[in-house]
């Protein structure tokens, strides 16, 4: 190709990428350099700011709502990421057979991923009302409850867990659905050929093979799970006694509520470098065990 | 979890206004544009866009463009976005706790010399409570928008099968306390009482009125220190927690505002709230009564402003002349015939539509009256969001039994001296 005839196809190419650039350099590049500068400020984000240096991250350091915040986080990812990854494997696993009907399930476990969060925290504010709910009328129906759920601050977060992963299994399915679909059949005739059971087949053929879709789905869900918020700020907004103000909510709650921006923007970062070491120590361990079949 | 698109739905609606804002500018043919920012939907909504129409009629020289900027709650963030970026409204509907915030932004006209130059204002006729609200030091950062107050609204037929008595204007807490009880049963899934414990504002507002009502004060009168933690502020704390954990009277409402509708079923007996929840209850025959009292009957105010942004001096005293007009005694009334807001100016009392208006909104009249137990103000400071957020804690941990009512109320008030001693 002449040189020509490639710089014309290198602009043609910056031209095309131009618009997604635009707007990820505009809504992504340029608030994390920006939130960068606000960490360093007093910022109400209403009068002139003022620089103080590392005084934010400093105050972080013995601010104890921010440290329970962490400790939440953290628990929330540990309960949710695995929940939702190998309940999934389950449910495709199920879900993958010729059955009748199977579009019906699958359609099923998918409509929560479909349905707006907003909405969600609605019907679950319902269903897990103490006095009115459904979920106590039936626990009550065998001998049990009633339970505070959301209104507990003992329970509140274990019930933010159960109903993100409800609303999120349904797209670690569909992920694992195709990456079963994605299984060459002569493999598991090859298995079963030298005698292997079906546990074995799974356990050294189906599994291994699945292992890109698992990294993929941890380190996604993991992210995920380190910044959950919207299905807080519709049900608890952090409450009741700040059981599930997670880093994300208590971000905004800085920022949004008591306008620390700078402040918000320390935590912000916080979360970030966080976010960074758990991904990468994820894919640094899913490359020593991930199989991928060429 | 889909943060991208709910932070860039977040960031289009903060700069959605902002941008329509530009057409704001002096229009063409000598008319002057006044942009007026605010949340009104349903019959406030129209109410306010029929007053723009009239006044853009009989004053030619300017034109008021109205714009929704969604839900009031979010309403500082946008237009704090909006002068960031250079392009914000000449007026906006904000609420009245951002007072002190407002009166920091260099953009915020402050109208203490425009109200003193000027007696057609008449600017004592506002309620003393809304005064306080928009008063930031020596300054006056808007002008009354909108005002409600807390009373006793019950449901008059859950009274009468129970065998108790109406609330009276001389009822005590004895009377509530024990009323409450009465009216409340397990078994129907019935309670006496409601009380939003999200630990907001909403949480601690009521509490505010328990506490002057005992004598007690948020801060001192210097406003250095918290006061709530006095024996006044245990009292009323105490009220809450027998109420909530030992008779078990009180729906603990999570903030979702379930309390609402469940009046509306007659599964809650009484209610403190105001009159923008009235016409949430179609369903049942219900009453309005002052609150109940312990050293007095005092009640919370919680008034909302028009404040104006500077722009230039054409369109501020073109701004200016639009508030005027639409805050004055007529104007006002008719925006509250319309929509059953209270009356914002005492002298609308003495109009001709103010019969019209009590005969129209059923119980109003006790919420008008009752404006006069308006006697104090929430301060006025730009920590006030820390100081409710402290109080409010400690309020939701006393009311689902996690913690005893003084050591809770300490612990806040420590909270608060801190945030006082360092400023915001």
């Amino acid at each position: 190709m002449s040189s020509r005839a490639a710089r014309s196809e290198n602009v043609a190419g910056w031209l095309f990428v131009l618009p997604a650039a635009a707007l990820i350099g505009l809504f992504g590049i340029v608030p994390i350099g920006w939130s960068l500068l606000l960490s360093f400020q007093h910022n109400d984000l209403l009068a002139a700011p003022q620089w103080i240096g590392l005084d934010n991250y400093r105050q972080l350091a013995d601010d104890p709502v921010f440290r329970d915040s962490i400790r939440r986080t953290l628990v929330y990812t540990a309960l949710f990421v695995p929940l939702s990854v190998f309940g999934a494997l389950g449910i495709a696993l199920l879900l993958d057979a010729k059955i009748r009907f199977i579009r019906f399930y699958r359609l099923a476990v998918f409509v929560p991923v479909a349905t707006s969060t907003v909405a969600t925290g609605i019907i679950f504010n319902w269903l897990l009302e103490p006095t009115y709910g459904i979920a106590n009328y039936l626990a009550g129906k065998v001998g049990l409850g009633p339970y505070g759920f959301l209104q507990d601050p003992d329970q509140a977060l274990y019930a933010i867990v159960a109903m993100t992963v409800w609303g999120w299994l349904g797209f670690d399915v569909i992920i694992y659905l195709a990456a079963l679909q994605g299984i060459p059949e002569e493999l598991v005739e090859a298995a079963r050929l030298d005698g292997a059971g079906r546990f074995r087949i799974f356990r050294h053929v189906v599994l291994p093979l699945l292992s890109p879709a698992t990294l993929f789905l941890i380190v996604w869900s993991t992210i995920n799970a380190l910044q959950v918020f919207d299905e807080i700020y519709v049900t608890t907004l952090g409450g009741p006694l700040q059981a599930t103000t997670v880093l994300v909510y208590y971000l905004f709650d800085q920022a949004f509520h008591l306008f620390h921006g700078g402040y918000a923007a320390a935590i912000a970062y916080v979360l970030f470098l966080m976010t960074l070491v758990v991904s990468l120590v994820q894919l640094w361990l899913g490359n020593r065990t991930v199989h991928y079949s060429s | 979890m889909n943060r991208p698109l709910v932070l860039l739905a977040v960031t289009l609606a903060a700069l959605l206004p902002a941008g329509c804002g530009d057409s704001g500018s002096s229009g063409s043919g000598g008319t002057v544009d006044v942009v007026m920012w605010h949340g009104y939907v349903d019959i406030e909504g129209d109410a306010l866009a029929a007053a723009a129409k009239k006044f853009n009629a009989s004053h030619p020289k300017i034109h008021v463009k109205l714009q929704n900027y969604g839900n009031a709650d979010n309403a500082l963030q946008k237009v704090l976005t909006g002068i960031r970026g250079g392009s914000y409204p000449d007026i906006a509907y904000l609420y009245g706790s951002w007072a002190a915030n407002i009166a920091e932004s260099p953009k915020t006209v402050d109208l203490k010399p425009l109200i003193d130059a000027d007696s057609s204002i008449d600017w004592e006729d506002f309620w003393p409570a809304e005064r306080g609200a928009v008063t930031v030091g020596d300054k006056i950062i808007g002008v009354p928008a909108l005002v409600d107050n807390l009373a006793l609204v019950y449901n008059k037929q859950l009274f009468q099968a129970a065998g108790v008595a109406e609330p009276t204007a001389d009822w005590t807490w004895d009377d509530f306390r024990s009323a409450a009880k009465a009216l409340t049963d397990a078994s129907q899934k019935q309670f006496g009482w409601a009380y939003v414990a999200d630990a907001s504002e909403d949480t601690v507002w009521r509490f505010d009125a328990l506490l002057w009502q005992a004598g007690g004060d948020i801060l001192t009168a210097d406003g250095s220190q918290a006061a709530f933690n006095s024996d006044a502020g245990v009292k009323a704390a105490t009220l809450l927690q027998q109420m909530a954990t030992v008779d078990k009277s009180v729906y603990l409402d999570n903030g979702s505002g379930n309390y609402a509708n469940l009046f509306n079923s007659g599964k809650i007996a009484m209610l403190f709230t105001g009159p923008w929840d009235l016409s949430g209850f179609p369903d049942v025959e219900y009453g309005v009564q002052v609150l109940p009292a312990d050293q007095n009957h005092q009640t919370i105010s919680g008034p909302d402003q028009w404040v104006l942004f500077d722009n230039g001096s054409e369109r501020r005293d073109a701004a200016w002349e639009f508030l005027k007009w639409f805050t004055s005694s007529e104007q006002a009334m008719a925006f509250s015939l319309a929509t059953g807001d209270l009356p914002i100016r005492a002298s609308q009392t003495d109009l001709p539509d103010y019969p019209k208006y009590v005969a129209k909104y059923p119980g109003i009249d006790m919420f008008v009256k009752n404006q006069a137990n308006a006697e104090k103000a929430r301060p006025v400071l730009a920590t006030y969001n820390e100081i409710s957020q402290a109080m409010g804690q400690a309020l939701q941990a006393v009311l689902l039994g996690k913690a005893e009512p003084k050591q809770a109320l300490d612990q806040a008030a420590q909270q608060v001296d801190q945030i006082l001693s360092q400023g915001s």
